[in-house]
């Protein structure tokens, strides 16, 4: 499968920023870069706010998004866009899926950007009678870098700085800049590689970490030497190793949704709090997880006990103890408890223990053990009697299976699309092909097939089912 | 559901009747006393909810259940949350499968036809005229004919077949079983509901436990309660009821509720709990409230519902329309067997995180052979059933000394069937089976399970043998009645709503007279 990379372009610069890091990539990715409004050829936006540029920006990664994974790659302006977008794409608000990861370079952060107050009005005043002149882009471009850039490469910068607008360069220095969204993108649990060069003087290397780390608790910095500002020109070989690496942490190593999946939840059929819910859990586990409910050697136990319940193949897993560590943090639970056990987590804490200490080393004699639990035998040091033992297990098992199922490629690969009901643009919300075999035309096509003549309304007997149904688009 | 505009009342005012609970027992009373005229307040524990606040995720969708913890023992120990009772405006009608089939009058005779169980102090011939009532109100599709009454009739024509339902008619006919299209409180024509507007017609939902967004399946938050409103009534929502105030000579005077956060008080003359056959009996045990037959929490009934699963060489995807499509009441009055009662037959369809559950804690499955059975799910048809459930000496309900969010002790609820229900689970394992393997499946699958909770503060004519009359007025406290679930003083074939909803406007028109 080739990824695609969506790169938002910092102020300036435009889609075509994008040329060298797509050069360093080489095949294995789709690159698509993005001309936010007043680069390129994109128009100006109706305003000068981020969340403008975050819905032109959303627009294109819809347009162009193919329902497999894609990671984000965005630059100083394009870091303060991206934020809001991946608040948009994670709360289901936007028509995609797949974002699974962010590498941002030298971003602007979604708080006011820290801007020297000369330099503001230095590059205001280039701005006052149109677009920049040669001069003034040249300018820019030698600012912001700590070598010359090559011929090309400085031909191309300088070409985009001078297509930009007027109006978008001034709106995003004196509104877009300043405007603090910290509120609306809140904390980001999404991994995240920060890159910045150590010469850059307001969003350089050591200044990104207080800037960002708030915002992604899952990001991972990193500081480049002799560099200023254009990392896509700068740096594209090590943006483009960070991208591999990002990929290979991430979706490589994860369940898979198909694309014709991925289409489907990133259609209208699917309601936005389903589309919200999806798009999380089918991010990549972060492999740096603290536990909050159990401790680490309790869910190294539970990670052991998933392993023998819920079997995933080598290579592409979901971390199952800690999604069933952070369930158990936030006391959801499911209603009831066995008479005797004590909470969830409690449980599960004594549970767990009382595991470990009998827990043998090969996958045979685990096997076995899971087994006598599972009949009611009691373990040697057990916190209950057998029966509780058994129905804490009970318990435990049905949590690990249901987190593993709820990820959407699990759904996918059981052949649910059930989440595809009940949106905006589901029109009949649910299902018209019931029968065995059959399958309705928006659904993925491996659930079955399409009846003859299926976008007649259903030919059946049945009065109620003609006259009944309704369009409720 | 809407009630920007509802006529409200002060905490001070002694209104006729506060009613605790909004579901199938608190609604249509609700609504009918307000009718009449009755100044009347509905409190009640959930949340009031837009048809939005229904997802179709299942990880999400217990929003709509009660989920304050409650403690379970005993051999089959009852699984609450998502399998139980309800929460919001709408109660368990929130949730709830919509499969209304009408209680068959023998199940009213258990005890005098077999010498078990308990009889209801209520006539059938009555109870189905209410029934009609109901059925009417809140729209219940079926078949033209009906087999096992044939003088019954359906105002709509029944929803549309899934494949589980295709297959157990399949199953069926070849072996000379009847089964027709299931009684549902689903809309299979889109209609104009009094107080309520557009409800449509159904849109072939797998997921309809979690709530639904349309208006298809009835419930007492698209019915009873918006004509509640019209008529004056006040429902308050987010109002946790866990106090009970009373005069010198033992009369209700007002209930303790706290909303937000805060304590409240409201003044009543009359107060019916409705609060469900677990929140009940927990709510008078906590007070000490009209227990002098020491039968609150007695008699804990929970239907059997034990499922067979076939494999089909096709997809079947049951997820896919109304789960329950299709019915056998053949089974009612088995014959040739040792056991009381009987039970009815319904196709399943399910959701997958649910399948998943029924495979772990029914099936007793992990490892590959989980995965592999949940691989198969696909595949999956289901037949199930509700079957009746005797009262045992152990199958009760306490309270705990732990004690929940609101500061009212949890309920500890013991259950384990007895030799009646086990062999009625036999039989009719041995039933689906065969239906699965005449209709083509490649093996079969059972899963243990309960269903329900009925039975802990039942009705009886000797106030010596129940908690509330046969009005569901309490033998002990004249102003308090008590109109839900757990009034059954046996469990009856047919699932518990649309008789409860029957019965509510029963209990409202006997507190009118
Ligand atoms: C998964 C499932 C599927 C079902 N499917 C069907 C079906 O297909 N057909 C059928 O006939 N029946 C079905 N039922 C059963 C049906 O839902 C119940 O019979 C019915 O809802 C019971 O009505 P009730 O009034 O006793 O309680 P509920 O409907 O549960 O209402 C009780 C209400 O009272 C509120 N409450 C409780 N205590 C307090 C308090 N102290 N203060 C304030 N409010 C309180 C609760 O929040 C709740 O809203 C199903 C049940 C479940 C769990």
């Amino acid at each position: 499968m080739t990824g695609t990379i969506f790169f938002l372009p910092g102020l300036g610069l435009g889609a075509e920023a994008a040329a060298p890091l797509a050069a360093a990539l080489g095949d294995r990715f789709r690159v698509v870069g993005i001309d936010l409004p007043g680069q390129g050829e994109a128009p100006d936006a109706a305003d000068g706010s981020v969340g403008a540029l975050a819905g032109a920006a959303l627009e294109a990664i819809e347009a162009e998004s193919d329902g497999g994974p894609w990671l984000l790659v965005a630059h100083s302006m394009g870091g303060k866009v991206a934020a809001l977008v991946i608040s948009r794409v994670l709360g289901g608000q936007a028509n995609v899926f797949g974002l699974a990861g962010a590498v941002l370079l030298a971003p602007s952060p979604p708080t006011p950007e820290p801007m020297d107050d000369g330099k503001r009005a230095q590059m205001l005043s280039w701005a006052d009678d149109g677009p920049l002149s040669e001069a003034d882009a040249r300018a820019f471009v030698d600012q912001n870098v700590a070598a010359p850039l090559g011929d090309s490469d400085q031909r191309n910068a300088v070409g985009l700085v001078r297509r930009t607008s007027a109006l978008s360069w001034r709106r995003w220095l004196s509104e877009g800049s300043r405007e603090d969204v910290s509120a609306t993108v809140g904390t980001i649990d999404l991994p995240v590689v920060v890159l910045a060069g150590e010469e850059d003087v307001d969003l350089g290397a050591s200044a990104q970490p207080g800037l960002l780390g708030r915002v992604y608790p899952r990001a991972r910095f990193v500081s480049l030497p002799d560099t200023v500002h254009l990392l896509p020109y700068e740096r594209a070989r090590e943006v483009a190793a960070a991208v591999v690496e990002l990929w290979e942490s991430t979706v490589s190593v994860s369940p898979a949704v198909p694309p014709h999946w991925g289409r489907v939840v990133a259609s209208d059929r699917t309601p936005v709090e389903a589309r919200a819910l999806l798009a999380r859990r089918a991010i990549a586990d972060d492999v740096h997880y603290e536990p909050r409910a159990l401790s680490a050697a309790q869910l190294t136990t539970l990670g052991a006990l998933a392993d023998r319940v819920v079997p995933q193949p080598e290579g592409r897993r979901i971390d199952l103890a800690a999604r069933v560590d952070a369930e158990l943090a936030s006391g959801s639970g499911d209603g009831w408890r066995p008479a005797g056990l004590p909470d969830d987590a409690s449980a599960y804490r004594l549970g767990l223990d009382a595991l470990a200490a009998v827990w043998p080393a090969g996958e045979a004699e685990q096997n076995a053990l899971v087994a006598r639990i599972v009949d009611g035998e009691s373990i040697e040091g057990a916190p209950w009697s057998d029966d509780l033992l058994r129905l804490w297990f009970e318990d435990a098992r049905n949590d690990l299976v249901r987190n593993w199922l709820a990820h959407p490629a699990s759904l996918a690969r059981v052949g649910y699309d059930g989440f595809a009901t009940s949106g905006p643009g589901a029109g009949p919300a649910g299902y018209v092909e019931l029968a065995a075999g059959t399958r309705d035309p928006w659904e993925p096509d491996d659930l079955g097939a399409l009846a003859s003549g299926h976008d007649d309304p259903k030919t059946d007997t049945d009065p109620g089912a003609l006259t009944g149904r309704e369009n409720t688009a | 559901m809407n009630l920007s505009d509802m006529r409200t009342y002060a905490n001070d005012e002694i209104v006729d009747v506060v009613v605790v609970g909004t579901g199938a027992g608190g609604a249509p009373l609700l609504a009918r006393l307000a009718e009449r005229g009755l100044k009347v307040i509905a409190l009640e524990a959930g949340p009031n909810l837009d048809p939005d606040d229904f997802t179709n995720d299942e990880v999400e969708a217990p929003r709509i259940n009660w989920m304050s913890e409650r403690l379970s023992g005993g051999e089959a120990p009852t699984a609450f949350g998502p399998n139980n009772s309800g929460w919001g405006v709408g109660g368990g009608t929130l949730h709830w499968g919509a499969f209304t089939p009408r209680p068959d009058i023998r199940d009213l005779r258990l005890q005098s036809e077999t010498g078990v169980g308990a009889d209801w102090p209520i006539d059938h011939a009555e109870l189905i005229r209410y029934i009609v009532d109901v059925e009417r109100t809140i729209g219940v599709s079926g078949p033209s004919s009906y087999p096992w009454d044939t003088e019954r009739e359906y105002l709509e024509p029944p929803v549309d077949r899934n494949a589980p339902a295709d297959l157990m008619a399949l199953g069926c006919s070849r072996l000379g079983i009847r089964a027709t299209d299931a009684p549902a409180a689903i809309l299979s024509r889109s209609r104009d509901q009094a107080h309520h507007g557009r409800r449509l017609a159904s849109q072939n939902l797998g997921s309809i436990h979690q709530g639904e967004r349309y208006g298809t399946k009835a419930t007492t938050a698209l019915t009873y309660l918006p004509a509640a409103v019209a008529a004056g009534a006040e429902i308050r929502a987010d109002a946790m009821v866990h106090g009970i105030e009373r005069d010198e000579l033992g009369r209700v005077t007002g209930v303790v509720y706290r909303q937000n956060g805060i304590e409240k008080r409201q003044r009543c003359a009359t107060l019916v709990l409705a609060g469900g056959g677990i929140e009940t009996p927990r709510l008078l045990l906590n007070t000490g409230i009209g227990n002098s037959s020491g039968l609150v929490g007695r008699n804990f009934l929970a239907h059997g519902a034990v499922q067979v699963w076939g494999r089909f060489d096709e997809q079947i995807r049951g997820y896919r329309g109304y789960p329950s499509a299709l019915i056998s009441e053949d089974f009612v009055r088995p014959e040739g067997v040792t056991f009381a009662g009987g039970y009815l037959l319904q196709s399943l369809g399910v959701m997958p995180l649910t399948y998943a559950t029924t495979l772990v804690r029914g099936g007793g499955l992990w490892g590959s052979e989980l995965l592999d059975a949940l691989d198969s799910y696909r595949h999956m048809a289901g037949i199930g059933i509700n079957g009746e459930c005797l009262p045992a000496e152990g199958n009760r309900l306490v309270l705990s000394d732990e004690t929940d969010e609101w500061g009212v002790p949890r309920a500890v609820v013991t259950f384990t069937p007895g030799p009646n229900e086990q062999a009625i689970d036999e039989h009719a394992t041995a039933t689906m089976t065969r239906i699965l393997e005449a209709a083509g499946a490649r093996d079969t699958q059972v899963f243990a399970r309960t269903a329900h909770t009925l039975g802990t503060c039942r009705m009886s004519d000797d106030p010596a043998a129940g908690v509330v009359d046969g009005d569901g007025r309490s033998h002990d406290v004249p102003n308090l009645w008590i109109c839900d679930n757990s009034t059954f003083p046996s469990a009856l074939t047919a699932n518990p709503g649309l008789a409860q909803m029957a019965l509510s406007l029963r209990t409202a028109d006997r507190m009118l007279r």
